[in-house]
């Protein structure tokens, strides 16, 4: 289990690397996934599996879909990937970086210093954030509420700006 | 923008506003602040014109960056005190933080300098709807922070008076001596918070409805520009004559309202044994104070040349009505 745990925190850190190092979208979006899917795996390992799932679901099905279709529609034909100097040296930066924010910061790098969602060792179907999910749409109903108002406002705030022919705000730029 | 759309913008600014004037939790005062956030952008657009998209966007920029830094400066909270509570925040990094979000979200110096330029972009309306809605929600978690000293808050006030001053004295377009004008006033506000806060609400309440009454006027005479002011005398006669004690006002002088904030700030200061902050900030409002009376000198107290006919706007029949156009 820390073994897992381990693992999947040097590829978020691995991805988080991949994306800051300016390559082409095609290949950020990609690092964006592997951080995003093993961001996901972080939180089932402390204990937030419904949020993990969540995340899943919108951000990487949703939102992350919708940004490859984008990167692919602004496609280049000589995209930079990993294998060019200054992604590379991009790349050797953000690695020196967080060796020297391990030296500095690293006192509570060991898992036992995490406080999870609940302490249930091992990967059930019921843990810590389920309390918390039931809570959300029982006394938090009006926050959900709320919640849901803000979206439907972006999107009528996004459909505002993005009307075409003059009518909207990009369009006549 | 359909009635539809447009109503849908203005209810969720009221909404935004007060949620965050209702809430107690760190939340919802943030997703107050950015519901008005995101209502206010389409209608900074309106115009659809480049500058507006441009000043849209340095609006969203800024105005994104203080919200992410207030969301993180709750969760540090939750994490050093366990608790949410907007009135609980004892830890010197979770109030500076805060602090200097809310400064950025209103626009206090030295996080000042995306305000004029977002001002020049807009409309008069939008431009008046920024200036006083849009510091409402951020100011009320600005009252309701408890920081330990005042330093923090007497530097941004009186850099913002001294930015706010200096920044406007070169200036000829209207909208960006109000936008410095702001930022010189809401110094004066945050310069007394941590001693005596009715004195900051005195204050804010003074220049919400001084900087109204300027914008109606220079939306009436629909002037965005000194040269264009200079020759809108003979439009409203009677608001020529006014607007002259609306900008000395804002100016602070005696016997006018805008002369009560400032006494009663720098009595406070006094009080509190802080004479020589008192001094800079009183020294410094000689800077707004000029260009109040440049633009009070354009409108109503010099003619410049124009042909006879600039003396017969009066005669004619106003455009429109004097409710919000």
């Amino acid at each position: 289990m820390s073994y897992l745990m381990c693992v999947l925190l040097l590829g978020l850190v691995l991805g988080l690397v991949a994306v800051a190092s300016n390559p082409s979208p095609y290949f950020a979006a990609m690092g964006l996934v592997v951080v995003a899917g093993v961001g996901c795996g972080v939180l089932v390992g402390t204990g937030g599996c419904f949020l993990s799932l969540v995340l899943f679901l919108i951000y990487l099905g949703g939102m992350l879909v919708v940004f490859a279709y984008s990167a692919a529609m602004a496609a280049e034909p000589f995209p930079e990937g990993w294998g060019s100097w200054p992604t590379l040296r991009l790349v050797g930066g953000y690695l020196v970086g967080v060796a020297v924010a391990r030296g500095l910061l690293g006192k509570n790098w060991y898992e036992e210093d995490w406080s999870g969602f609940d302490s249930i060792l091992g990967l059930t179907v019921l843990r810590g954030d389920v309390g918390g999910v039931s809570l959300m749409y029982s006394s938090g109903g009006w926050l959900l509420m709320g919640g849901g108002w803000v979206l439907l406002l972006t999107l009528f705030v996004v459909l505002e700006l993005t009307r075409g022919l003059g009518r909207g705000a990009l369009r006549a730029v | 923008m359909t009635p539809l759309i447009y109503s849908t913008l203005i209810i969720s600014l009221g909404i935004g506003t007060t949620l965050t004037f209702a809430s107690t939790h760190w939340y919802l005062a943030w997703m107050g602040i950015e519901i008005n956030t995101l209502a206010i952008i389409p209608l900074m657009t309106q115009s659809h014109s480049p500058r507006a998209t441009e000043a849209t966007t340095k609006y969203f920029f800024a105005q994104a960056t203080a919200s992410a830094t207030l969301l993180f400066a709750a969760t540090s909270n939750a994490f050093f005190t366990g608790s949410w509570d907007i009135l609980q925040t004892n830890n010197p990094l979770t109030y500076t933080l805060m602090t200097l979000a809310m400064a950025m979200k209103i626009g206090l110096a030295p996080l000042h300098s995306w305000m004029p330029e977002v001002m020049q972009g807009l409309t008069l309306l939008t431009g008046l709807i920024l200036s006083t809605w849009q510091k409402l929600a951020p100011f009320c978690l600005i009252y309701q922070i408890q920081p330990h000293s005042p330093n923090l808050f007497m530097a941004l006030g009186l850099l913002s008076i001294v930015a706010g001053g200096w920044g406007g004295f070169n200036q000829v377009q209207l909208r960006k001596i109000l936008a410095y004008s702001s930022i010189a006033h809401l110094g004066w506000m945050v310069l007394i918070l941590s001693f005596s806060p009715p004195l900051t609400l005195v204050a804010f309440s003074t220049y919400l409805m001084m900087t109204f009454s300027l914008f109606y006027s220079f939306m009436m005479t629909k002037t965005t520009h000194i040269n264009s002011l200079s020759t809108s005398w003979a439009k409203i006669p009677t608001l020529t004559a006014l607007t002259p004690l609306i900008l000395l006002s804002l100016g602070g002088l005696p016997p006018l309202t805008g002369f009560l904030p400032k006494w009663m700030i720098l009595q406070e200061l006094t009080k509190q044994d802080l004479a020589l902050v008192a001094v800079l900030a009183a020294l410094f409002s000689l800077f707004s104070l000029y260009f109040y009376l440049r633009l009070s000198y354009a409108m109503t107290l010099t003619m410049p040349p124009n042909n006879p006919a600039g003396t017969l706007p009066w005669r004619l029949n106003p455009s429109h009505n004097t409710l919000p156009p």
